[in-house]
């Protein structure tokens, strides 16, 4: 089995930005600067110290502020390892560890090196006041930072299942051994010929549709049948196909080409490389809130199959399914030698009129 | 010219034989169905021009026209291929002729005046490059005038007398035309030179033992019957035979 939602571009895959990049520096610094006043001015300050308080503030948090920065820029990597959201809660308490160290640190020197009072607190007011500030602070940032990662991911996410949509379209193959089947026909059997111009181009306009959109389940397999019509031209009866769907709500919506790419994958590395093809079995059932779609295909004992076209319809299969449901939607592989078989399972979702 | 067609598809096929039928110079001798069955029609019916697609169950287009090419005044090969962006690259890089499908008229006629016998080294040049492994999966012999593949799968050794080489396989043993160096060659991954004349498949060898005289020898996996074999590893190989075994 493999798992449904592997992120392949990196990019999609930082959820912190990055803190060594010269222009993330300067907004902490800016940050960090706004926050020091807020608390200056909060503490109300005696008149006409306002400016010589800022500044003690300014160091601290300022002082803070760096520090937390290389220290993410460090860690980062690190950090990331662990997964999303556990990143942002071990960056979370690694800022205010500092922080507290940061605190005890400037309590201590203070003491050592200042005869005037700097701090009028007593030593645990003050740190606990720094832990209370700063992580609520902190907290903001991290939250700021996990939804701005959120939506870098859906964009990025938006854009490669746009591309990998256009790459999904028809493969070559397909299209060129269906032209070849046609114009075959055309002097043989016109009439066959002249449904099978009918299927492909229901076909291509299936597949030239937005492929971001969801389709109801109906629409889907009959895209599928029509495939399956005009491959069974081309393969008699080596290519059968068993639809064991009567279970599935065919109302239910499902993202656009993925019944179909998986019946042409089924066909394209399993049925034609068998001698005396095969039967694809498509089998659909439903649970409380899911539903859940098997296409299940022979292989040649052969290893002599490429699998790079298998590939890309499946990751791009993944994608979409990733973007429109997220972690509620899986893609399973199972393979074994004289079998293929791809799982998809989703949340069960009506068009609401 | 006569001409053999060799596709999976029958609808395919059909349209070959049409367009085909169309010249007066030209006659369709024979339909294949796979490679299998190629080879045999190739054999038995001696076309000038084998027309064979590559994309077929079982052999593949290109080791069907390996063994094709293996034969004593070979036909002419001419690919068919609805795509395959590798096959093409391979085809024009090493001058073998193809023809894209649906199948142009013009194209056709080109590609069968044109036609012309393929070496062996240039379908192995071509089958490295489509990203196939570059070996065949069976051997050609032929047993009492029939034409007989034998997958490499179930092939024990290779063990070549004087002049020629005898395949011993699980199911009996066959004389091929193949040199022992060629073999060696092309099957390195999975088979082991232990002496001047004999190739053994690594994974079927079961034991190094030595004999009553001292000698080291191999014992197999799957060999009951039949002829003992003279498996002795020579002194020159037993180093390289031990690393194989190890590295299995």
């Amino acid at each position: 089995m493999i798992a449904a939602s592997e992120t392949t571009n990196p990019q999609a895959q930082a959820y912190l930005p990055d803190f060594c990049a010269a222009g993330a520096v300067l907004i902490i610094v800016l940050v960090a600067t706004l926050i020091a006043m807020v608390l200056t001015l909060a503490a109300r300050p005696e008149t006409g110290a306002f400016l010589g308080d800022l500044g003690q503030m300014a160091m601290y948090v300022v002082w803070m502020a760096l520090l937390g920065t290389g220290l993410l820029c460090k860690l980062r990597s690190w950090i990331e390892r662990f997964g999303k959201t556990q990143a942002f809660v071990i960056a979370f308490l690694l800022l205010l560890l500092l922080c507290v160290v940061v605190a005890e640190g400037t309590w201590q020197l203070t003491r050592a090196f200042s005869d005037i009072v700097i701090i009028s607190d007593s030593h645990v007011g003050f740190l606990t006041r720094t832990i209370a500030i700063s992580s609520i602070v902190i907290a903001l940032a991290m939250r700021y930072l996990y939804i701005s990662s959120e939506w870098r991911r859906s964009i990025v996410l938006e854009a490669q299942s746009r591309i990998s949509a256009l790459q999904a379209l028809i493969r070559p193959h397909f299209l060129f051994n269906s032209l070849n089947t046609i114009a075959s026909l055309t002097r043989s059997d016109p009439a066959r010929a002249e449904e099978a111009v009918e299927d492909l181009a229901d076909l291509m306009r299936a597949n030239l549709g937005s492929p971001k959109n969801r389709v109801t389940l109906k629409e889907e397999l009959e895209v599928a049948a029509i495939y399956q019509r005009i491959e069974k031209l081309r393969l008699g009866d080596r290519l059968r196909v068993r639809w064991n769907v009567n279970n599935l709500p065919m109302r239910a919506l499902i993202p656009g080409l993925t019944i179909q790419p998986l019946l042409e994958n089924a066909i394209y590395h399993g049925i034609e490389l068998l001698a005396e093809g095969g039967e694809v079995v498509v089998t659909g059932s439903r649970s409380a809130d899911d539903l859940e779609i098997e296409i299940r295909n022979p292989v040649a004992a052969v290893p002599n199959r490429r699998k790079d076209g298998n590939q890309m319809a499946l990751s791009n299969i993944r994608q979409r399914f990733d973007l429109a449901y997220g972690h509620r939607a899986t893609v399973d592989v199972d393979e074994s030698p004289l079998h293929y078989s791809v799982r998809l399972r989703f949340p069960h979702e009506e068009q609401v009129a | 010219m006569n001409i053999l067609i060799v596709d999976d598809e029958a609808p395919a096929r059909d349209r070959l034989r049409q367009m085909i039928g169309e010249a007066a110079e030209h006659a369709v001798v024979g339909e294949a169905g796979n490679g299998q069955q190629a080879l045999q029609m190739a054999e038995k019916l001696r076309p000038d021009v084998v027309l064979l697609d590559i994309r077929m169950p079982g052999i593949d287009g290109i080791e069907t026209a390996r063994h094709i090419s293996a034969f004593e005044d070979p036909p002419a090969v001419v690919f068919t291929t609805a795509y395959d962006e590798y096959a093409i690259q391979a085809f024009e890089a090493n001058a073998v002729g193809y023809i894209l499908k649906p199948v142009r008229r013009e194209r056709l006629d080109n590609a069968l005046r044109q036609a012309a016998r393929l070496s062996g080294e240039k379908l192995g040049a071509v089958a490295a490059q489509t990203g196939l492994s570059g070996q065949r999966a069976h051997v050609c012999t032929r047993r009492q005038g029939e034409l007989k593949l034998i997958a490499i799968a179930d092939v024990l050794c290779f063990v070549a007398d004087q002049k020629y080489v005898t395949v011993v396989h699980s199911n009996g043993e066959d004389l091929i035309d193949d040199s022992l160096k060629s073999l060696e060659a092309e099957f390195a991954r999975h088979f082991v030179r232990i002496h001047r004349g004999a190739l053994v498949a690594i994974n079927r060898i079961e034991a190094l033992a030595r004999n009553v005289d001292g000698q080291l020898e191999v014992r197999l996996r799957g060999y009951g019957s039949g002829r003992p074999l003279p498996l002795v590893v020579s002194r020159r190989h037993v180093a390289d035979v031990r690393r194989r075994l190890k590295g299995r």
